[in-house]
């Protein structure tokens, strides 16, 4: 029985049990769920445990646009639950990996509908459809959910909320979670629809919803005959549970560590893992076009502040393009395209090309820019199309209360892209427009001296403009590490110095991984899937054997003696301090 | 006092044959039998005259309410005084309990702080004790704070001669004060675990740099879920009240406790691949390495 | 200045320290060394209370005792809008009172459950666990039914008294004794409410609650 609820959709709460800036604590079949409605009214049903060290996540607290943990503070995002920062290493961006687990979640009925595995959809009542209803206040009941509905079925109630006025009731349908009586009395008729959600063997919840909704003045007393007259049937309930045999707790399943999802090889022989269709496609600027880029099927994968996505044109070229969504916007992906003069076909492609409508192919997002929340103020400073991973940023901080301010430098206000994203962050966005080199120099001059500790700059832009902040910078005393970059181009160059092969003996396949580069992104690039979790050396899940080489560990994961026998190497942080090394894969 | 003990006996050698802190031995008192439960069994024990003890299991059948008195029949079980508590064990110790030379010194103050209970495992509790990434979210404004949440790499290395687990060079941002942010200062920390359920930090003392100020926990597992933890300073201070430090030490703990009794599954799950560690777990990632290379099966969850 | 014989970890003496911080009254904390010193029971502490309780106020000279008449206290001295124990309303202050005897309940319940468990006190465990949930099944529905008419607090005034602060420092960490509350979501949201009241201060064990949801630029009121 218990699997045939299983693959039913539940109520798991009411949706005025979930509340903004708030984490409803549910449970359905023995697994507890943290159930938040992040600002965008979207309602997130997550596994009750945050995968870092299993604290519950209902202790935690709703940012609005991401849940962050009270253990240590990580952060996730609404939707997808990928972490998006991780507090103890401010600097780095959390593995896509790491990412809570989602159940489904739809809201009807005034209802917050879920499932450990649903088939289908939440139940539609004919009843309930196109009427005002009224959500009784829910019940729970420590039974198991056969005997509450078994007690339901003789559930009497007054349509006058007068409990020495108790109607006459017939049942409309039942099942293996739900009944639907309606009463008559003088003429009048009320039908309660029940659901029982079965929270554990031995504890249900009953919620029920009158298909009409009295009058003003009479809402109130029928909420408190309802409540009364169901509070009864659960003490009756309750007594005869105690009687009944002693039973087992429902025990959920925790899932092991995720395993990096799966990529596809296209043509190129880079990875597009992901399919979207082109939602929204207009000109947000001169020159600029935005796309909207909405998910075929799976949910998007996280997006972090800073990241960015390889585009598979259509022309078989691929481009990457900044993010500019705002924290928990999970539901599609937003990039801004400018149209390079000297293009090879890339921006001119999504420019004329592509349409509303068209299907791409991208890969998930990387971060190789992401941002810090441990400042006490921020600077992003923006050189034309560069302010698309600056606009994802400044909604970050934003949504997290932080300090910071965002300096567009632009020809033109024709030229602003995203405006109303702009119009949104209000004062703390600075306009430069029309400046010449030397007025720009002049301008980042004032706006770079006063450094204080823990304050840092995120610049993005073109090559001079970058240049030219990296220099006053350093002349106004910032340390390296709190000046923060990214090059809007489209190749990274590739230090070959300290690069090295590796050699794959069971693939019979010789790789070179270039400084800039681990070992399990190469592999990954070529077409090896080799699973991992933590990417930062601290699980041992990317483990590989190492026949030939001297490896360099860089891992936290490997004791002193394996490090010095040298038969095992983490992919996703070591490297080799040979210029071979053959690996057992 | 009288627990009911849990379900949950301990059969796990690793554990059986160490030695457990029952209670300060200044709370055993002459001629007053207490019994206290340990690993899913009760020990009775008490003072036969002063710094004398005797323990002994707990005869399950003695009906509640009543006090177990050791009889001629009745087991004794091997005793130890030491750092103020009193130790026994279940089991056969093999040799005698780790050293802390700091106690002895003459000019320490030693102090028990408090015994708290807690419904979660003593790995569970003993991994907390060994982190520091959750100072500005837990402690906030005692032993860190926003911004400063970043854990910088240290060293971990196991102890060749006594297997103890060791992390040096640990360092993280102390505030000065609970209400600002600006002043505090790096602090260092030293890690180290002698024990499965028993862990201790030592810090530089602020009166002598070249010495360290000793915080240990103690943790008498009651059941694989259930624990009391005992803690311990030993202190170079000489100007807070004994009162002032146990109050300081009892409230960082209680700040802890809820997240230990948050924490699912409550047994520590030794698969590195079952919860994600990041860089700075690289302590957590160790000790949990350790206790199943050392066979801890009791408050743990074995690899698959 | 207000003297308080305090301890960090007590609930009833949090109850005084949340009351005075809302209230803006500043106070001088006087710890007594609760544990393991029993200092409120030996001799000493007589001369304070009699019945070797904390907590205790001395305001300048003026000694009270007993967690729910001190709240009284400070309320009905310190609140110049009169909010706080509205003497002046009959039904409010029934009201108030009501609940404050409630307290009582909770504090014997869910308070005496985490002291049995924390520090080894000899009371009956399953019987306060029962109470608690019998009591907080109560509180709970008596709260969804305010949220009914919009009413955020526990009395029908729109606005919180010392009844919300005499209960709930037992309610928040009755999951220190054993005590869930994933069956009571109104009780959830009400302890997310008063962690935000202006003023608000935890205790070891509390954690803050973030920002409420801010307003929308079209000044729409949100949650």
């Amino acid at each position: 029985m218990t699997e045939s609820l299983m693959n039913l959709w539940h109520p798991i709460a009411s949706s005025d049990d979930v509340q903004y800036r708030h984490v409803f604590q549910g449970q359905l079949l023995g697994r507890e769920f943290a159930v938040w409605r992040a600002d965008d009214d979207f309602v997130n049903v997550w596994e009750n445990r945050c995968l870092h060290r299993g604290v519950r996540l209902s202790i935690g607290q709703n940012e609005g646009l991401e849940l962050r943990c009270r253990y240590h503070g990580w952060r996730y995002a609404s939707r997808s639950a990928g972490c998006t920062y991780i507090p103890a290493h401010p600097a780095d961006a959390p593995a896509r990996t790491i990412c809570n687990r989602t159940f489904p979640s739809v809201e009807r009925y005034g209802l917050i509908w879920s499932g450990e595995d649903p088939v289908g959809e939440p139940p539609q009542i004919a009843a309930l459809e196109d009427s005002e209803t009224l959500l009784l206040r829910s019940i729970v009941v420590n039974a198991p959910i056969k005997l509450v509905l078994g007690h339901l079925a003789n559930y009497r109630f007054s349509i006058t909320a007068d409990p020495d006025n108790v109607a006459t009731t017939s049942i409309d349908y039942q099942d293996e979670r739900s009944l639907s009586l309606t009463a008559t009395s003088d003429g009048e008729e009320s039908t309660v629809v029940f659901f029982v959600q079965p929270v554990d063997s031995n504890r249900s919840v009953i919620r029920g919803l009158l298909s009409s909704s009295p009058s003003g003045t009479e809402r109130l007393p029928t909420l408190r005959h309802h409540s009364m007259e169901l509070s009864r049937l659960r003490d009756t309930d309750e007594l005869e549970a105690l009687d009944g045999p002693s039973l087992e707790p429902m025990v959920a399943t925790i899932e092991q560590d995720p395993v990096a999802l799966s990529e596809v090889v296209t043509s190129s022989g880079r990875k597009a893992a992901l399919r979207v269709q082109v939602l929204r496609k207009w000109t947000t600027a001169e020159g600029v076009v935005g796309l909207e880029l909405e998910s075929i099927g799976k949910p998007l994968p996280t997006h972090q502040p800073g990241a960015h996505i390889d585009v598979h044109l259509p022309n078989g070229l691929v481009r990457q393009y900044s993010l500019t969504n705002a924290p928990g916007e999970g539901s599609l992906y937003r990039i801004g395209v400018k149209l390079e003069p000297d293009s090879r076909g890339g921006s001119a492609c999504l420019h004329e090309t592509v349409k509303e409508g068209d299907v791409l192919a991208i890969s998930e997002p990387r971060n190789n820019f992401p941002l810090r929340r441990d400042t006490v103020k921020t600077i992003l400073i923006a050189g034309g199309i560069g302010v698309t991973p600056l606009l994802a940023m400044a909604q970050t901080l934003r949504s997290n209360n932080l300090d910071y301010e965002l300096h567009y430098f632009a020809q033109t206000d024709g030229h602003l892209a995203f405006p109303e994203v702009l119009h949104e962050l209000g004062d703390a966005v600075v306009l430069r427009l029309g400046l010449s080199p030397d007025e720009t120099s002049r301008a980042l001059t004032v706006l770079l001296a006063g450094y204080k500790p823990a304050m840092h700059i995120y610049v993005c832009g073109p090559g001079p403009m970058l240049e030219a902040t990296r220099r006053i910078a350093s002349g106004a005393d910032w340390p390296d590490e709190a000046v923060h970059f990214e090059y809007f181009q489209n190749t990274i160059e590739v230090d070959s110095s300290s690069s090295f092969e590796v050699s794959l003996a069971r693939s019979a396949l010789t790789l070179e991984v270039p400084s800039g580069k681990t070992i399990l992104e190469v592999l990954r690039d070529n077409g090896i899937a080799l699973i991992s979790s933590c990417e930062q050396g601290a699980c041992g899940t990317c483990e590989v054997a190492v026949i030939e080489g001297e490896p360099e560990h860089q891992d936290v994961y490997l004791n002193d003696s394996e490090k010095l026998a040298g038969q095992r190497i983490m992919t996703c942080v070591s490297r080799a301090k040979s210029s071979r090394l053959v690996l057992d894969i | 006092m009288r627990f009911l003990a849990d379900q949950g006996i301990c059969t796990n050698a690793a554990i059986l044959d160490l030695w457990h802190p029952l209670a300060p031995s200044s709370e055993i008192q002459v001629g007053v039998v207490r019994e206290l439960p340990l690993l899913g069994e009760t020990v009775s024990c008490l003072s036969t005259a002063p710094d004398v003890y005797r323990a002994w299991r707990t005869d399950p059948a003695t009906p509640v309410g009543t006090v177990c008195e050791p009889s001629p029949a009745t087991e004794g079980l091997p005793i130890l005084d030491r750092y103020g508590y009193l130790w026994t064990s279940l089991g056969v110790p093999n040799g005698d309990l780790f050293d802390i030379p700091e106690y002895d010194e003459l000019d320490r103050r030693n102090i028990h702080a408090a015994t708290i209970g807690v419904h979660c495992s003593a790995p569970r509790a003993i991994e907390n004790f060994l982190d520091m990434g959750h100072f500005p979210y837990v402690h906030t404004g005692v032993l860190g704070i926003e911004p400063h949440t970043e854990v910088v790499d240290y060293d971990v290395h196991i102890d060749v001669e006594t297997n103890d687990l060791w992390a040096t060079n640990c360092l993280f941002f102390q505030p000065v004060s609970a209400t600002t942010s600006a002043g505090g200062a790096m602090v260092g920390y030293t890690y180290r675990v002698p024990h499965p359920y028993c862990t201790l930090l030592y810090k530089t003392s602020p009166l002598d740099e070249s010495r360290m100020d000793v915080i240990g926990l103690f943790v008498r597992s009651v059941g694989p879920d259930r624990i009391e933890a005992h803690m311990i300073l030993s202190l170079l201070d000489d100007s807070s009240t004994e009162s002032f430090i146990r109050r300081f030490q009892q409230a960082i703990f209680a700040e802890d406790k809820p997240i230990l009794e948050n924490q699912h599954p409550k047994l520590l799950p030794l698969d590195p691949r079952a919860e994600t560690p990041v860089r700075s777990d690289r302590l957590a990632i160790a000790y949990r390495r350790w206790l199943s290379d050392l066979g801890v099966t009791y408050g743990v969850i074995r690899e698959e | 200045m207000i003297k308080l014989y305090d301890y960090i970890l007590s609930v009833n003496c949090y109850k005084q320290r949340l009351m005075m911080s809302i209230l803006d009254v500043p106070f001088e904390s006087v710890p007594v060394d609760f544990y393991p010193g029993w200092e409120h029971k030996g001799e000493e502490f007589k001369k304070i209370n009699p019945l070797g309780h904390i907590p205790v106020i001395d305001d300048d000279g003026f000694m009270l005792r007993d967690a729910h008449a001190i709240l009284i206290y400070l309320a009905s001295k310190y609140d110049p809008s009169g909010l706080w124990y509205p003497t002046s309303n009959p039904e409010l202050i029934g009201e108030t009172s009501q609940w404050m005897l409630f307290a009582e309940g909770t504090t014997n319940t869910a308070s005496a459950a985490r002291l049995y468990v924390n520090l080894g006190y000899e009371f009956d465990i399953e019987a306060c666990r029962v109470g608690a949930h019998r009591l907080f099944r109560v509180l709970d529905e008596h709260l969804w039914f305010r949220e009914q008419e919009n009413l955020d607090w526990i009395c029908s005034g729109g606005h919180p008294t010392v009844a919300d602060i005499a209960i709930f420092p037992d309610v928040i960490l009755s999951e220190e004794g054993g005590i869930a509350r994933i069956d009571y979501p109104a009780l959830r949201r009400w302890t997310d409410r008063v962690k935000r009241i202006p003023g608000f201060e935890p205790m070891p064990g509390i954690f803050p609650a973030g920002d409420a949801r801010p307003l929308s630029h079209e000044g729409e009121v949100n949650a």
